[in-house]
């Protein structure tokens, strides 16, 4: 029995490498003229040569950026169409049936979580989130940065529309990634100080029982049940049902 | 007949007035030097004219005088041909005529004198007192004050000589004076060094070095203002050798100053006599025609924008940036604009677009020394300068109209689309900009629900990992 299984394969950590730095740049160097009025903000756009430096490298970054966005989707088409990729992050109303089955549980009237397979709901989530978000980010930048060519199609208030939706758009994904990944990549309490299995590509077995056991159950041929009864001790205690209460079976995959 | 005899003997009138005051001799000489165009030429070139207005000379203290007593070269059958280098020559030769009547004894009881005197320079009294109009001075020394001492000369019309030929007036309206904010000060303490007791002759090259001369006397009270003229445009000027540029005596005049701030037409009207193309533009902007027609104090005049002694070069990247700044002195204040129905909200609308948040982070960059690229769109690309003109009851297809080709003097490229990528200083709303309003909205409402959620989301997951520990 393997102790851990890969996760990830290279292109995708060199994809979450380059998504991790592109997007850190474009936070700063776009969240700084969002709320240029804080010091903050001001100092940051002082420091690195003025807002004409700060715009430079906010558009070259956004151009990387894209292009990164592209060849991921190109990647994933491709990948789904000739049957090499399974469609793992498609969300489906499992999914909405999990989200609702955990907010049961962390309330009390559900004995287990949610399982789940290669991905969660909530990862699921976060990754349309911040694909279609920036597809909008992607779009609504080139809008804000050729206004001209973009005027020449459609009219003029497509620039204040795309500047409403691209600084907003900005914040709703740089919180989704501050907040809500932030949190689960590192400060969740089964996963602190930090879930390394996107910078690895290999996930312990351990987190996979823990995380994605319905995964765990079809890589290895078995079902959740079995890899509870023989396993036990690698089944951390949120996989496993409580004491009290009723029982609640989990539901299959 | 009797009409046309009475018309000849009106006509003649003058004349033989005129001239039944006047001595045989005198009327002898001035059967030529009444008549103008009698010029005598030096030998630096420099000429005067040698014309004499007979009136004049009969007002004069010395009109019982015979032409030879002065001039005694002359007489009815001599006129001897003399040669002098330049004007100043001849005047310190005719000078020394005065002088055989009025020694050294007799002139210098007049402290005014004194300083005449005392230079080391022959006098030229005629740079004082002219030459055939000298009328008599009053006073006999009697004077209750020094205004009262210098009025004696001065209410007179009295000139200097300048170094160009012409002469400067020195007449003070004494009215004037008195009406003036300087009515109560003593005209030494502008005019320094000058006194009952001083009087020291100074030579000007011009009227204009005269008025810059003159200016000087303001710092002494005013020197806040002075070291703000320092760094302006018109003082760059002058130190330049554009001798015409203002000083404080062309704006504000030497001796009938006005109190400053309270007619603002006139303030406005100082600025027209140099910039006359502006000022016409602005009298008939929306702005110059509620001062001029409706007397309208709310108005800003030149000095508004310009201020009025540190005027900065207004194409200057400095001057530029300020412009929001400037127009949001009144447009930007509820208290002046809204009771004519004009909205504050102009000002906010431009500095939160992009061309405001540009111009707001230029103007830090220059503290932290990185240079901005190119001048940025202010207030005035879109609504001019000295013509400013209300849009509103305009046609709205002639202001989109105006408005492209403002755009398209920043970007060229700019289609009848591009202007409505600006809203016209309107917060959007469901009636105009609707794409815009109903983005904003719904990110208004999303973003506060997303962060909830997911406090929720994580707090509820904290909660249960440590109730199941």
């Amino acid at each position: 029995m393997k102790t851990r299984y890969r996760r990830f394969s290279t292109a995708r950590i060199i994809e979450h490498w380059l998504q991790l730095i592109t997007f850190s740049v474009l936070v700063v160097t776009g969240l700084s003229q969002k709320f240029y009025t804080l010091g903050l903000a001001q100092w940051f756009i002082m420091h690195l040569g003025g807002i004409d430096m700060v715009r430079l490298v906010h558009r070259g970054t956004g151009i990387l950026f894209s292009l990164a966005v592209a060849l991921h989707i190109g990647a994933a088409a491709v990948g789904i169409v000739y049957k090499r990729w399974q469609p793992s992050l498609i969300i489906t109303k499992d999914d909405i049936a999990n989200a609702i089955h955990n907010v049961q549980y962390y309330l009390g009237s559900k004995n287990y979580p949610a399982m789940s397979g290669k991905y969660n709901y909530t990862q699921k989530f976060e990754y349309w989130g911040i694909l279609t978000g920036g597809l909008l980010m992607v779009a609504t930048g080139a809008v804000l940065w050729q206004p001209l060519i973009a005027t020449r199609f459609v009219t003029g208030e497509i620039i204040p529309a795309s500047k409403v939706l691209h600084t907003n758009e900005a914040l709703v994904v740089f919180l989704i990634i501050a907040v809500w990944h932030i949190y689960n990549a590192i400060f969740s309490p089964g996963v602190f100080p930090l879930n390394t299995s996107i910078f690895t590509g290999y996930l312990s077995r351990e987190r996979m029982a823990h995380e994605h056991l319905l995964e765990l159950a079809r890589i290895e041929h078995s079902t959740p049940e079995e890899i509870r009864m023989l396993h036990p001790e690698e089944c951390p205690f949120e996989v496993m049902p409580r004491s009290e209460g009723p029982a609640d079976p989990p539901k299959d995959p | 007949m009797l009409i046309l005899l009475s018309i000849l003997f009106v006509a003649s009138g003058g004349v033989a007035g005129t001239t039944d005051r006047l001595s045989e001799e005198q009327e002898r000489c001035l059967e030529c030097h009444a008549k103008p165009g009698i010029i005598k030429v030096f030998q630096n070139n420099e000429s005067l004219d040698a014309f004499l207005d007979p009136n004049t000379f009969h007002a004069s203290v010395h009109h019982d005088l015979a032409c030879t007593s002065c001039h005694t070269e002359f007489s009815g059958g001599l006129h001897p041909e003399r040669q002098f280098k330049s004007i100043q020559q001849y005047r310190i030769k005719s000078s020394l005529i005065c002088r055989r009547c009025h020694a050294d004894d007799q002139i210098s009881k007049h402290t005014v004198h004194t300083g005449v005197l005392n230079t080391g320079k022959p006098p030229v009294c005629t740079n004082c007192h002219g030459s055939h109009g000298i009328v008599r001075i009053s006073g006999k020394g009697a004077f209750t004050n020094e205004e009262q001492y210098c009025m004696k000369c001065h209410n007179r019309p009295v000139t200097m000589h300048l170094k160009n030929g012409e002469r400067q007036a020195l007449v003070v309206n004494t009215l004037s004076l008195k009406m003036s904010v300087h009515g109560k000060l003593s005209c030494s303490d502008c005019h320094f060094g000058f006194s009952s007791e001083e009087h020291p002759e100074r030579m000007f090259r011009t009227g204009r070095d005269f008025s810059l001369a003159s200016s000087e006397s303001c710092r002494r009270c005013h020197f806040d203002k002075y070291t703000k003229t320092l760094e302006s445009i018109h003082y760059t000027m002058l130190s330049q050798g554009k001798l015409n540029a203002p000083v404080c005596t062309d704006c504000h005049g030497s001796h009938e100053v006005a109190p400053v701030g309270k007619e603002r037409t006139a303030s406005a009207k100082r600025c027209q006599r140099c910039h006359a193309q502006e000022y016409d533009k602005y009298a008939k902007s929306v702005h110059g025609k509620a001062l001029f027609n409706d007397h309208n104090q709310d108005v800003p005049v030149c000095a508004d924008c310009h201020t009025a002694h540190t005027i900065e070069d207004p194409f200057s990247l400095d001057y530029r940036e300020r412009i929001p700044e400037m127009c949001s002195n009144c447009h930007g204040k509820t208290e002046i604009v809204g009771k004519y129905g004009l909205s504050t909200n102009v000002v906010k609308t431009y500095l939160s677009d992009f061309h405001g948040i540009t111009l707001g982070l230029y103007k830090m960059q220059k503290g932290a020394g990185a240079k901005p690229r190119k001048p940025i769109a202010v207030c005035t690309d879109c609504h001019g300068t000295h013509g400013i003109s209300s849009v509103r009851g305009s046609d709205a297809a002639v202001v989109k109209s105006n408005l492209l080709k403002r755009c398209q003097k920043c970007h060229p490229d700019a289609n009848e689309h591009f202007p409505d990528a600006w809203l016209s200083h309107y917060e959007p709303s469901l009636k105009r900009s609707p794409f815009v309003f109903i983005a904003g909205f719904v990110y208004q409402l999303f973003i506060p629900l997303i962060v909830i959620g997911f406090v929720l989301q994580i707090l509820l997951h904290i909660w249960r990992y440590a109730v199941n520990r």
